[in-house]
């Protein structure tokens, strides 16, 4: 009841005009750059973080949640027509989506990714609308206990649960809690590994670190291994507004919803991983699965709407909680921290207005890219075509800039050029970065809560673990984790029986 | 019942290690290691003052340091073992050509002349010379490359004078009415 009329007050102040503007440049941004291969919507929300300075929390937030729904629709059309799918998330619609263009069914393709994504959308905006409130009555009464407990478990799940190499994704992390150390700790004053060096001990800026790790990370390592010759991008063929077409899709729509979701909204999250469970459901479900593989519809419906109802669920333990468990989510909390705002319970009670006024603008924002493509999609296909040297020459120029604009020394580029390079090996090695901007943002907000847990329980540390929301969430942990070993274990047993001969 | 298998983990799990990967993912690890080491020993210089009965400035520092040692050296185990970190995939990467170090290692020096230029010669100029430069190593036209660079950097430039009112320093053309903000 009441979360409904504050949400109507939230469609009345984003309906103004104003808002409306800063929702469509927020959207298109973040389509183009979804479309865009080598950046994505982590940086470039990144780069945009020194909008901050210049504009109010609710104009800002609403281009920064423009960006991050965006970048989700672009990246379909990407991996549909591009030969060459990257971009983890989307990698399962290149499987059925390049097949259906190729075959010269590509608008059916773009179009049931599109109208997937904008039904998603709009139904986990409006799980989230009745959610997030709740979720955050609850989360008021937790404790710095229980937030170090919320945190050790983004940490792990982040690291160690997503990716190839849970090694590699733990080292990641510490990398990342490092970099949040560098700088004058706020509890005492000390400095920090700052090495005697003035321009450290303000610890290094958000800005830095997430364009160095993406930007000049992403454009060294695409320019070691570069696809030369011209860009190949499938012609889009076909008609889509056939009754077949909406019969096959509408299904699938609806189950990656449910799918997408859940995934996203516990720290757990990734849209990776709800597109292959979905991609799996829709595979064990078709009624023709020998069409898996050979472009079937169901395979990009199913996918595509997971993936963006993961990236709305996403935005429920950010809102209620403060705790972001995507790269993107991250930098978004660095955005808040910029106005002073902590996402978290008390962000319905204080900054209540501002929450509504973005929540509501999601919705719009879906619609603005529900348009944006499905008839627009031909513009995206021109971006698309952008020649590789001219594409990375201009990733690299926007980065130095939005680096050097934070505070206008040249010391901040050399950090930046250190970490780009860090970002490169990282990316050769499989390292993912994703741990790395995850725990630069929540480490500090990590130690000063178990700081102020010890503080309460006199430096007592059974204090972390005695609250009971503490001890069921490093219980579900523990049990998360077993179930990890034990998946690795027997897929590791069955890996020699299963693939003898290449 | 199993999950679908993309083509990326195919191709990475095929192709044999070659030995300069390995040695690499061996400095890689060690340098981690290296880094855990640091934040260990540095942290000890932290002049720990607090409340008493709480937890000073050193502890986390202390568990970023063994955090970062452990996993370094489990990736250098893992390593030993055979078992390396799959390089990520990208649409315009094409995995199946070998490592242009020579390309990486211009685009670096193009990164360092940039920031080198800006407090000599101004951001415009600065901004050309990585534009260009970068453009320019990847493969472009440099006549094409050239104008693009010359064209973004000054409409930048002009942005920010007049628009932003963040001066970026102008450099060489100080005193350029539209330029110097």
């Amino acid at each position: 009841m009441g979360s409904l009329t504050a949400l109507l007050e939230g469609f009345a102040t984003a309906a103004q005009p104003e808002y409306l503007l800063y929702a469509l440049l927020g959207v298109t941004l973040g389509t183009a750059v979804g479309v865009l291969p080598g950046i994505g919507p982590a940086m470039t929300v990144a780069l945009l973080l020194p909008l901050t300075y210049s504009l109010e929390p609710t104009a800002a937030l609403i281009i920064f949640a423009g960006i991050y729904y965006g970048g989700m629709y672009g990246g379909s059309t990407t991996s549909i027509l591009l030969n060459t799918p990257g971009e983890s998330s989307s990698v399962v619609t290149a499987l059925e989506g390049n097949r259906m263009a190729r075959a010269g069914r590509g608008a059916a393709a773009l179009a049931t990714a599109a109208i997937g994504s904008f039904v998603a959308g709009t139904i986990a905006t409006i799980l989230l609308t009745a959610l997030a409130p709740t979720i955050a009555d609850l989360a008021v009464t937790l404790g710095p206990a229980d937030y170090v407990a919320l945190m050790v478990v983004a940490f792990t799940t982040v690291a160690a649960l997503l990716g190839a190499s849970p090694v590699r994704g733990l080292a990641s992390l510490g990398i990342g809690l490092f970099i949040g150390l560098v700088g004058t700790d706020t509890l005492t004053g000390q400095q920090r590994f700052t090495l005697g060096v003035p321009t450290l001990s303000d610890g290094i800026d958000v800005v830095v670190v997430a364009v160095g790790v993406f930007a000049v990370g992403e454009a060294l390592y695409v320019a070691a291994r570069m696809r030369h010759g011209p860009v190949e991008v499938v012609p889009v063929g076909g008609k889509w507004m056939t009754a077949e077409f909406w019969r096959r899709s509408w299904k699938p729509w609806l189950r990656g919803t449910f799918i997408g979701f859940p995934i996203g909204t516990v720290p757990a999250g990734g849209a990776d991983v709800s597109t292959f469970l979905s991609y799996a459901a829709e595979k064990k479900l078709a009624k023709r699965p020998e069409e898996f593989g050979r472009g079937a519809i169901e395979g990009v419906a199913g996918p595509e709407a997971a993936n963006n109802a993961a990236a709305a669920g996403v935005l429920v333990p950010l809102l209620t909680l403060g705790l972001p468990t995507t790269a993107t989510a991250a930098v978004i909390v660095a955005a808040f921290q910029s106005y002073g705002i902590q996402p978290g319970p008390l962000l319905f009670t204080n900054n209540s207005a501002m929450v509504w006024a973005l929540i509501a603008s999601l919705y719009i924002g879906n619609v603005m890219l529900l348009v944006l493509n499905l008839p627009l999609v031909k513009i995206w296909v021109k971006v698309l075509q952008i020649p590789r040297p001219y594409l990375y020459a201009g990733i690299l120029l926007f980065a130095a800039l939005g680096t050097y604009a934070v505070n206008f020394v040249v010391d901040d580029l050399i950090v930046l050029l250190v970490i780009g390079v860090a970002g490169f090996f990282m990316r050769r090695h499989g390292y993912p970065v994703a741990p790395l901007v995850v725990g630069l943002i929540l480490g500090p907000m990590a130690e000063e809560q178990v700081r102020r847990t010890l503080q309460i329980s006199q430096g007592s540390l059974t204090a972390l673990v005695t609250s009971p929301f503490a001890a069921v969430a490093y219980s579900v942990l523990a049990a998360v984790l077993a179930f990890a070993i034990v998946l690795r274990v027997r897929r590791k047993a069955s890996r020699p029986t299963a693939a003898p001969t290449p | 019942m199993t999950s679908p298998e993309t083509s990326s983990g195919d191709s990475a799990s095929s192709t044999p290690p070659s030995a300069s990967a390995k040695a690499e993912e061996y400095v890689f690890g060690g340098l981690v290691v290296a880094l855990g080491v640091f934040t260990l020993v540095d942290a000890t210089t932290i002049t720990a003052r607090g409340p008493l009965g709480t937890v000073g400035p050193r502890a986390f520092p202390y568990a970023v340091g063994v955090l970062l040692v452990v996993t370094g050296v489990m990736a250098i185990v893992a390593t030993l073992r055979g078992r390396l970190g799959p390089a990520e995939d990208a649409e315009d990467v094409d995995t199946s050509v070998l490592t242009d170090w020579p390309t990486v290692a211009k685009l670096v020096a193009v990164l360092v002349a940039h920031l080198a230029l800006i407090d000599l010669v101004g951001w415009p100029v600065a901004a050309m010379v990585l534009f260009f430069g970068a453009a320019w190593t990847l493969g472009a036209i440099w006549w094409k490359a050239l104008v693009i660079a010359v064209v973004l950097a000054l409409a930048v430039q002009v942005v920010f004078a007049s628009g932003l009112g963040l001066s970026l320093p102008a450099g060489v053309f100080e005193g350029v009415p539209l330029l110097d903000g």
